[in-house]
């Protein structure tokens, strides 16, 4: 039963050929129960937040057990309430939006000028473009800080959607998918007379779902998690974030179990996301080498 | 003759010129936010730490004062100690971790689904979210999560992060459960990738499978291994939140990264300059191991 399914494996070490032998089998039952321990360790942790959140105040810092007394939801709606979470996800889900279409309007376009228009001079946008891959935007957060208030940007979200339009790993992954659509579309909408962005929005956007998709949901996932610019920037404003939020509870006097449930809160929109997409997620991983 | 193929040529020249046009013109708003976010900060940066400012109003031209200032700054000898910790650890730990997890799940037949959900998982667990959650678990004293799981097996509660000489590695530990399965699943695909014919005629051959692992998986995956190596290197060069929230740098400086140290100046200590100072630094030594990263993945090719 157990063995029957190395048959069809056809990566790694391990083959069919190398089950005759019990020693082999033994490493194979080892190696799914060591994966299973493995699982534990990465999924634990998350599950314990959900758990122990259910706990009171007082069995918390009583307790030591794992698994809460009761599990109420009202505790939950309570602390959800009290700390006026719904305003901190709405702006969140601000936030977000604005970063996913920024992030596939701004890369898109200029993956489409370097990929298939590639105007006279355009290698060297794509060499700087190619160098900020490398230089990461948190060293020069400072001076970007500095820039965004002397524009007078500060506490608006503009600057926020805005940053998610400058990533040269999407522009990479754009790039990449719009060089492998046939020539002979494009040429074909250029014979019609169409305009290079409507070739961009009637030609090369349609073709390119699978790709937008995968931009989409990690550009979701990057704002929702980011939080030195959008802390910097909405600190004070009341447009602050989940994340910011989740900062600032370092120097509140909220208890411990209504941080722990403020993790909880900040962590089930991702969850969600990966539960839903978590093919396209894993897969794109593989392939192009997205490090999250 | 001649004048209609002039004008023919001019024509096309002119749709070239045209289409150049509009070409430069659809990648210019993406410029434009490339410039501001990306590039100009970078130029600022140098600019900012020339100079000496009253919060953000540069005031005067002062040289090379503010990197002067960060060299004898007490905070810096520390800052720059722990981030070599830092990086030995990560290598120690960080690096064999996802190779270990990629070489094991290509292994598998069953669930292979659910383990490649589960090692992404965590990936997918906001930064501060991660650290926030670790912080409970590193808890001192009885009703830390790992002390509770402790208490179980009969051992002594331990004080983890308070611990100056456990911090970094549990730091690192922590960075690792988040990141290392998005690099395992890189590991997995290059390894699905080899030629399954070398492991048959190694078979025949006679190699054990721990000796075709040793001679035939890792040799493959070293370039991928080296590239990494380096893109591991340059992100714990920046590390930032798990200090900054796990321990505030502490115990007594204990954990303090560079990068910290940059956001101290800055949104401590409202010092702008000395803040961009230290963060050209960090970039030059970025550009160098970027520089290396490039040179490394285009060997690669041929």
């Amino acid at each position: 039963m157990f063995f029957e399914k190395y048959n069809k494996k056809t990566d790694g070490t391990i083959r069919f050929y190398d089950l005759h032998s019990t020693k082999t089998k033994i490493m194979c039952v080892v190696i799914f129960v060591l994966c299973l321990g493995i699982m534990v360790f990465s999924l634990f942790p998350s599950i314990w937040v959900f758990l122990a959140s259910f706990k009171d105040i007082k069995e918390f810092r009583r307790n030591t057990t794992i698994l809460p007394e009761s599990f109420n939801i009202q505790t939950y709606i309570k602390t959800w309430n009290d700390l006026k979470f719904i305003q901190y996800y709405i702006n969140s889900f601000i936030s977000v939006t604005g970063c996913a279409i920024c992030a596939v309007v701004f890369n898109g376009l200029l993956a489409y000028g370097l990929g298939v228009l590639k105007p006279r001079g355009y290698k060297i946008i794509y060499g700087l473009v190619m160098w900020s891959l490398l230089i990461p935007t948190t060293t020069s957060v400072v001076a970007l800080f500095v820039n965004i208030n002397r524009v007078g940007l500060n506490k608006s979200f503009i600057p926020i959607w805005l940053s998610l339009g400058a990533n040269a790993f999407y522009v990479i992954l754009f790039k990449q998918f719009f060089e492998g659509i046939p020539k002979e579309f494009i040429e074909a909408a250029k014979l019609d007379g169409a305009s290079s962005l409507r070739i961009f929005r009637s030609v090369i956007l349609p073709l390119s779902q699978s790709i937008v998709m995968v931009v989409i949901i990690f550009a979701v996932n990057a704002a929702w998690s980011d939080f030195l610019l959008p802390y910097l920037v909405l600190g004070g404003s009341g447009k602050e974030t989940v994340m910011v939020r989740l900062f600032q509870f370092n120097t509140s006097n909220a208890t411990d179990v209504e941080v722990l449930r403020g993790v909880a809160f900040s962590i089930i929109p991702p969850i969600i996301l990966f539960a839903i997409f978590q093919k396209q997620i894993t897969l794109s991983v593989s392939a192009g080498g997205i490090k999250g | 003759m001649d004048e209609t193929r002039e004008k023919k040529m001019t024509i096309k020249r002119t749709s070239k010129y045209k289409s150049d046009i509009a070409g430069w013109l659809i990648i210019l708003p993406s410029i434009i936010l490339f410039a501001f976010f990306v590039w100009e900060p970078l130029i600022e940066s140098i600019r900012l730490s020339l100079y000496s400012a009253k919060g953000m109003q540069t005031i005067e031209f002062v040289g090379f004062d503010n990197y002067a200032k960060i060299f004898n700054h007490p905070d810096f000898a520390a800052a720059l100690r722990n981030t070599f910790i830092y990086i030995v650890w990560s290598l120690v730990i960080g690096f064999f971790v996802p190779i270990f997890l990629g070489v094991l799940l290509t292994e598998t037949v069953h669930l292979k689904g659910f383990f490649r959900f589960g090692i992404y998982f965590p990936n997918i667990m906001p930064g501060i979210a991660t650290v926030m959650m670790w912080g409970y678990f590193f808890r001192p004293g009885p009703t830390g999560v790992l002390n509770i799981l402790l208490e179980k097996i009969g051992i002594e509660p331990q004080v983890w992060l308070t611990n100056p000489s456990w911090t970094i590695p549990l730091i690192i530990l922590t960075m690792t459960w988040k990141g290392a399965g998005s690099t395992a699943l890189i590991y997995m695909a290059n390894i699905s990738g080899i030629n399954p014919e070398l492991y048959e005629a190694a078979t025949i051959d006679g190699a054990s499978i721990l000796k075709r692992v040793r001679h035939i998986t890792m040799p493959s995956i070293f370039s991928l291994g080296k590239t990494l190596l380096i893109l591991q290197v340059i992100a714990v060069f920046q590390i930032l939140y798990e200090p900054l929230i796990m321990t505030n740098g502490g115990p007594n400086n204990a954990s303090i990264s560079i990068m910290q140290l940059v956001y101290n100046y800055a949104f401590r200590d409202f010092n702008y300059p000395m803040a961009a100072a230290l963060s050209v630094m960090i970039c030059l030594v970025l550009v160098v191991l970027s520089g290396t990263y490039f040179k490394i993945t285009k060997e690669k090719e041929y």
